[in-house]
């Protein structure tokens, strides 16, 4: 049995990349659940705002957090472009699935093409400065990016529940075209949404990218969890989401530290398993 | 008011409304009848703007609206109160009708109408937290109307209100017509019940396999003796 220390330092471990998922889960959870687009290339654009973030830091010796002022309005622009593709052909949920499958590929390849296939890690200070909270350490980059994935996840969630705009989204989820009888301009809100939701996606790059080691085929390594996290937070739900991808990370880093790290990735689908039984309505 | 002329609707190539022509003045109740499938729901809806005008023109106001996105017709006046009611299930009684003033002409007014559709239906300001999908037949039907009023209508268009509701919830839903067209909103109901429709709407169309066969005032066309026959259920 594993210490009390080393269970602690598990739990916030597992707190952390809980966060990470959320902040992953963000763009994908609002555009399948508002706009019925199963955005697959969100986990490609991460890793895009992440190597990004990496060459604008690296090069211009900008402050890491920094370059979110560059990356974040791309992003949305891109958000938006990419919605406006969706709106021109018209596609349907399962083609959005495999067209970004698509993109997926595409942006992996570009990622690849320009920084090779090689490791690249973000040296900055915050990557090794720690706090010490009692008999715990903290890292800091990682608990900036707990901090940014509650925020946004909580302020998402607050906008969809109170704002006007965000009542006009959750309407036009359940029936656009009674939404657009009452004034509800869908395309433009979709825009939005989209836009928004790879903005989401430059914030997670970041923060991937000041926690972990990047390669372009990581792409593919975040995606089973955080679908999970995301169908069992609810589509469409960011504190649902949220408290998901926490569950999910900390039961995993608890496996890890108890077990081996080998059995991790089974709790996040033993676990998705269980709430599809109970909960079979998602 | 409203000025359709030689409307024709069409869902790709299937047409379901042929050269429709339709007048209606300000504060008038008009009513819609004929058989199941004879295109009521899509004339209703293409003057709500969820279908797009094959031909003819539409006006209102004398402006022509055939060419607006659906999102503009309600900022003219225009609300629906659709077949099916179709309230968002997963919103809350209050969140509906907030939709229903999404517009901005009509959100400035969001506390009187509030005040004002609580006041026609009690029973909506007591379940107003309560997720509109959770609500019986009659309160979706309710709530329906009360997210049309929201939106300040000059024209209400109403597609079946007392579909699939109780005799005395159907009464009560008429009665709240009646009243609605006698607050001074013109009122165009498209429904099953002919007879009941007949009684309270000063006149009407009879529209099969998507033409007008007939128009008149209403009281007439209740004593029609085609009419009565294939609608009313009366041997004459």
């Amino acid at each position: 049995m594993p210490s009390l220390n080393l269970l602690g330092q598990a739990l916030l471990a597992g707190l952390f990349t809980g966060g990470l998922y959320a902040l992953l889960g963000l763009g994908l959870s609002l555009t399948w659940g508002l706009l019925r687009v199963i955005n697959l290339a969100n986990f490609a654009l991460a890793f895009l705002g992440a190597y990004l973030s990496y060459q604008l830091a690296t090069a211009l010796r900008l402050d890491p957090f920094l370059t979110l002022a560059i990356v974040v309005p791309a992003f949305f622009v891109l958000g938006v472009v990419l919605q406006l593709g969706f709106q021109r052909f018209g596609i349907s949920e399962l083609v959005s699935l495999i067209v970004t499958f698509g993109l997926t590929v595409i942006l992996e390849s570009l990622i690849q093409w320009i920084w090779t296939a090689d490791f690249r890690r973000l040296e900055t200070p915050y990557v090794r400065a720690t706090l010490k909270v009692g008999t715990l350490y903290v890292g800091v980059s990682g608990l900036l990016g707990f901090v940014a994935a509650a925020g946004l996840t909580l302020g998402t969630w607050a906008w969809l529940r109170w704002s006007y705009l965000g009542k006009a989204a959750r309407a036009l989820a359940e029936d656009g075209a009674m939404a657009a009888a009452f004034g509800v301009d869908r395309r433009r809100l979709a825009l939005l949404l989209s836009g928004l939701s790879a903005a989401y996606a430059a914030v997670a790059g970041l923060f991937i990218a000041l926690s972990h080691t990047l390669a372009p085929s990581q792409i593919y390594a975040w995606m089973g969890v955080v679908f999970a996290a995301v169908i069992i937070g609810r589509l469409g739900n960011a504190l649902g989401l949220l408290a998901a991808a926490i569950a999910i990370a900390a039961s995993e880093a608890l496996t890890m530290a108890v077990t081996s790290p080998g059995w991790a990735p089974l709790v996040s689908f033993t676990l998705l398993i269980v709430v599809l039984l109970l909960r079979p309505e998602l | 008011m409203l000025e359709i002329d030689h409307l024709t609707v069409a869902y790709g190539d299937a047409v379901a409304v042929w050269d429709v022509s339709l007048v209606m003045g300000e504060r008038e109740l008009v009513t819609v009848v004929g058989p199941n499938g004879a295109g009521k729901t899509t004339l209703i809806n293409a003057l709500a703007g969820l279908l797009p005008i094959r031909a003819g023109t539409l006006r209102f106001d004398g402006v022509d609206l055939g060419r607006l996105p659906s999102h503009r017709f309600c900022r003219h006046g225009i609300a629906l109160v659709p077949e099916g009611r179709r309230v968002f299930g997963g919103m809350t009684v209050e969140e509906n009708l907030e939709i229903g003033c999404y517009a901005s002409a009509a959100r400035a007014h969001r506390p009187q109408s509030l005040e004002r559709v609580y006041g026609l239906f009690p029973i909506l300001r007591e379940r107003r937290r309560q997720l509109a999908g959770s609500l019986s037949g009659g309160e979706q039907q309710m709530l329906a109307i009360g997210r049309a009023l929201m939106a300040r209508p000059r024209l209400l268009l109403l597609d079946e209100p007392s579909l699939g509701l109780a005799p005395v919830i159907a009464d009560h839903v008429f009665e709240v017509v009646a009243a609605i067209h006698g607050d001074g909103v013109a009122v165009l109901l498209v429904e099953q019940n002919v007879a009941q429709a007949l009684a309270i709407a000063a006149r009407a169309y009879v529209l099969e396999q998507g033409r007008i066969v007939a128009e008149g005032a209403a009281r007439e066309l209740a004593q029609d003796a085609r009419i009565r026959e294939a609608y009313l259920g009366q041997q004459c």
